[in-house]
């Protein structure tokens, strides 16, 4: 606060080549400690940020006498690796991951597929009423989905779908497909006429026109929303809650929360499972991290 | 005229066929042809068009749109949900009940706004800070932007059940912390305690949110053009003035979208509600997501569960429209 003022007197005195010189000087060393500082936060900051983790994998290896009688963030004496193995035979891991992930490689691609399609058609097919039809999608992408809940579950038992997985998958469908839609027919829109018009010269039909030009160019932001649609398909929760009820047919978030709720006191195990249940989206992220962190994925997310 | 007028009311051939009626029509009549595009150019383009809409169209149409106008219209019956039972029309008596006689609702209703409230003053601003920080050039920027990050890709569920654990009342790390270092009598119930319990739920929120709006910020801060940073420091502005008068016009719209985005998923909230408290004790840590659902299929009355839900959608309606229409208005110009 105090370095405001000086810093604001000094353009006057050191105007020109080698007032700007001394500046840049400055610059370069001022704030290097400046940097230090804020280094040294971001990594306390990081530091706080881990400690779930980190109590997460620590409480994991470790039986129930352990975690009463060491600090929760020391190594324990004995590693109790059987805590994963149990953990997986309580919460039904095999079964209920099977399940998501059916699921997610049924729902992601196509789901992303037809929203593609729905939004080339919105974007560059010239349909009357086409910006109406995006703003209704829209709308649809930014609506709580649990205002749908009881409706839906009326629906689904009425056409003998409910506890059913692939009963789960048409409004699995529904809940991607807007907000898709949403990204892309911006992508899609700020496509230049020229391409296009070319390829039709050439004889090329829209669905061709689709695939060989629209699709390609578009390969980053369908990449991300690829991803996010499987991160959010594997953890979505509360429209799986409401359709799936046979144990048998859960997804691993219904037998995450179930897990916590029957056996929350075997805490090994208990964590074990949570470690495990997360396994599939830390591999896309770890896979896709450069993309994560970069902010191409959040170029994608603003459309 | 008349061919293309006999053109426009049979039925269309396929398309590259009428393509080719077209195109030999030039050669007779360019009058009929300017006739027929104008008949024909906007039924064509649906036509080519439907089977790309279509299977999206129908999805969310059947999947989306109509369990949440029929969400609206249950809240005019009273029902159990029970398929022998028949819905019975009530008018208004959901709404009146829900606004007089339910205190639950306000309770649920006070947590939404206050967590979109808090959602916007404490993970947006930490969000922004951690990007500002790391958009710097420091030693293992991307592990510490990676830390930050891994939480947003967990499942609420699994935040829910871990947090729990964190704050276990006997030997969850929290409190454990807190008696190591002489403050025991800080130690709480942290989810038991009705007046506490939503905070330490929001807590849990911040831990998991803060990644994915960093993640908005940094590709935004990417966006801050450098020459004028570098020009008006160079003009003597301040590190702050810079931040005021170059960054944060730069960022705007990235912040209109962390707003609404933080704005949705703060009154989307349910699974970290459902996995940490269930709602309680003592029905404090309601949110209007979880109050419609739980007056639906736990109270079996799916009118009053309609009625929570449609002031939910509404709220939401209220506040997505504009940021709708001003997009809108960016696409025109």
């Amino acid at each position: 606060m105090s370095g405001t003022k000086p810093s604001v007197a000094r353009p006057r005195l050191t105007r020109g080549a080698a007032g700007r010189g001394s500046t840049a000087r400055v610059n370069r060393r001022k704030p290097n400690y400046a940097l230090i500082g804020l280094w040294i936060a971001l990594v306390i900051g990081a530091l706080a940020w881990l400690v779930p983790f980190a109590v997460m994998f620590l409480t994991s290896v470790k039986s129930n006498a352990e975690i009463s009688q060491l600090p929760l963030l020391a190594a324990p004496k004995e590693w109790k690796w059987n805590n994963f193995s149990s953990a997986i035979e309580t919460g039904n891991l095999w079964r209920t991951g099977l399940n998501s992930l059916i699921i997610s490689v049924v729902k992601v691609p196509l789901g992303l597929f037809l929203a593609a399609c729905a939004a080339y058609a919105l974007a560059r097919l010239r349909l009357p009423f086409s910006r109406t039809m995006w703003v209704v999608f829209a709308v649809g992408s930014m609506v709580p989905i649990q205002v749908g809940l009881g409706p839906l579950f009326k629906m689904m038992q009425r056409i003998g779908l409910l506890d059913n997985i692939w009963g789960l998958v048409l409004p699995y469908f529904a809940f991607g497909i807007p907000y898709q839609i949403f990204v892309l027919y911006g992508f899609f829109r700020s496509i230049p006429n020229e391409l296009e018009e070319s390829a039709k010269l050439d004889g090329a039909g829209t669905f061709r026109i689709f695939l060989q030009i629209v699709l390609p160019l578009s390969k980053a932001s369908l990449a991300a929303l690829f991803i996010l649609d499987f991160v959010a398909t594997w953890n979505e929760y509360a429209i799986a809650a409401t359709l799936l009820q046979s144990q048998s047919n859960w997804t691993v978030p219904l037998a995450v929360l179930s897990f916590s709720a029957q056996h929350g006191t075997d805490y090994g195990p208990m964590n074990a499972f949570i470690m495990m249940s997360a396994i599939p989206v830390l591999i896309v992220y770890l896979l896709f991290q450069k993309y994560f962190v970069s902010g191409a994925l959040a170029g994608a997310v603003k459309g | 005229m008349a061919p293309g007028i006999r053109l426009g009311a049979t039925p269309p051939p396929p398309l590259g066929r009428m393509e080719v009626l077209l195109m030999s029509q030039t050669e007779v009549t360019p009058q009929s042809v300017r006739a027929s595009a104008t008949i024909k150019g906007p039924w064509r383009r649906v036509l080519t068009g439907l089977p790309y809409l279509l299977p999206a169209a129908v999805l969310y149409g059947a999947f989306i749109v109509y369990p949440m106008l029929d969400s609206v219209r249950l809240s005019f019956f009273k029902w159990s949900g029970f398929q022998t039972e028949k819905p019975q029309f009530v008018g208004l008596a959901n709404y009146k009940r829900m606004f007089t006689a339910d205190p639950v609702f306000f309770t649920a209703f006070r947590n939404s706004i206050l967590w979109v409230v808090l959602s916007l003053l404490i993970p947006v601003v930490l969000s922004l800070l951690l990007a500002l920080g790391l958009n710097h050039q420091i030693f293992g920027r991307n592990v510490l932007r990676s830390v930050f990050y891994i939480p947003s890709v967990f499942a609420s569920i699994t935040v829910a059940a871990l947090w729990r654990w964190i704050y276990n009342p006997t030997f969850g790390i929290i409190n454990a912390f807190l008696k190591a270092i002489g403050l025991g009598s800080w130690a709480q119930n942290w989810l038991g305690d009705p007046k506490i319990a939503l905070y330490s739920v929001f807590i849990a929120s911040i831990w998991t949110g803060v990644g994915f709006n960093m993640v908005l910020f940094l590709a935004g801060l990417q966006q801050v053009p450098k020459e004028l940073q570098e020009a008006a420091r160079v003009d003597g502005a301040s590190a702050w003035q810079v931040f005021r008068n170059v960054t944060i016009p730069a960022l705007r719209p990235t912040l209109v979208v962390v707003i609404i985005l933080t704005i949705i998923n703060s009154l989307k909230v349910y699974d970290l509600v459902v996995g940490m408290t269930g709602g309680g004790p003592a029905q404090s840590t309601q949110v209007l997501a979880l109050w419609s659902y739980t007056q639906s299929f736990s109270n079996h009355n799916f009118g009053m569960g309609g009625a929570v839900a449609t002031i939910l959608l509404l709220i939401s309606l209220a506040l997505v429209v504009p940021y709708l229409i001003w997009t809108m208005r960016g696409e025109e110009q």
